[in-house]
């Protein structure tokens, strides 16, 4: 591992809706929601919906690092 | 992002339920105690709900069958298709077993019940969808415009915005009616899928302006389409989402 790869700082996780497989992705936030670029899903206000399907924040599940869902 | 076919097929199989095992008991006593304004919007809707599942159940065969390059894609038209029937089936037993609409049969019972739904309803339902459908078999028509149609307006808007107003409404009420209530919830958590699925597709096409424009100025109309039955602040609730749903699949007007 080299010196910059170590102190990278690790990659904020993604995080499924369950309901309708939208993925939040911390590096794209939701900017028409009002959730700049770099924000991580648990700084999300509790009152944000999935922009697919309107779900919670609860109906989310956190995608382990390289989990791998079928299709994608 | 949106993820990809195969997780939508897991999803489906691992949500299936049985619309024969709700009780109906309570709802069945209760329906003749409800107030007259109570009777007229519960029924106004499940009405609507009957028109519209049974067309989309009834013209998903098409959408599948255009699904010639992508076997996940197809098994995900077949699931949603499985979705659709059973919702069907869960509103004809709540209408002919809670609300006793006389009929031997579903479409008996659709007959009576179409009186009660207004013209831009029937009109979704009942023509433009249809139509659509032929288009898709005569294949003259792109999958992708048809999803616009089915998915992202007659489910995204004008089925998730009669869900809504009728888990509002079941909520409101002077008596409990569990069994209707689960059910509600039970096919909006399926409607959910179907409207992730829809928005993957059109995320994945190359749409034109015209054809994104279309389904923004449809979207926002059809959420219309239930007349007095939502109030216009759940309408224009739903016509957010419709707009912020859009964006999210990368259409962006503004």
């Amino acid at each position: 591992m080299t010196v910059e790869e170590t102190l990278a700082p690790p990659e904020a996780p993604r995080w499924l809706c369950e309901l309708c497989g939208f993925i939040y992705d911390p590096e794209e936030g939701d900017p028409d929601s009002g959730i700049p670029p770099g924000t991580a899903f648990e700084d999300i206000p509790d009152d944000w919906m999935c922009p697919i399907c309107g779900a919670e924040k609860s109906d989310f599940r956190m995608l382990e690092p390289g989990e791998h869902l079928p299709g994608m | 992002m949106i993820t990809g076919y195969g997780h939508f097929v897991q999803l489906a199989e691992s949500l299936q339920w049985d619309e024969t095992a709700i009780d109906l008991t309570t709802d069945i006593e209760s329906w003749t105690k409800l107030e007259d304004s109570e009777y007229d919007q519960i029924l106004g809707l499940i009405a609507g709900f009957c028109v519209g599942e049974t067309s989309v159940a009834l013209h998903l065969g098409s959408f599948q069958s255009k699904a010639t390059v992508d076997d996940a894609m197809a098994g995900c038209f077949e699931a949603q298709a499985r979705d659709e029937a059973r919702h069907a089936r869960f509103f004809d037993r709540v209408v002919g077993e809670v609300v006793g609409v006389p009929g031997k049969n579903l479409n008996e019972r659709l007959q009576v019940l179409r009186e009660r739904v207004s013209p831009e309803l029937l009109e979704l339902f009942e023509e433009r969808l249809p139509a659509i459908a032929r288009g898709l078999a005569e294949s003259d028509e792109e999958l992708t415009t048809a999803v616009g149609l089915y998915h992202m307006i007659l489910e995204g808007v004008v089925l998730t915005a009669g869900q809504h107003a009728l888990l509002d409404a079941l909520e409101k009420l002077s008596v409990p009616m569990p069994g209707m209530r689960k059910g509600m919830e039970l096919v909006l958590r399926d409607e959910r899928w179907h409207i992730g699925f829809g928005s993957r597709v059109i995320q994945s096409a190359d749409l034109v302006d015209n054809d994104l424009e279309k389904i923004l100025n449809e979207g926002s109309k059809a959420a219309w389409a239930w007349g007095d039955l939502i109030s216009s602040k759940d309408i224009e609730k739903v016509d957010q989402l419709h707009k912020r749903r859009l964006k999210s699949v990368g259409i962006k007007f503004w």
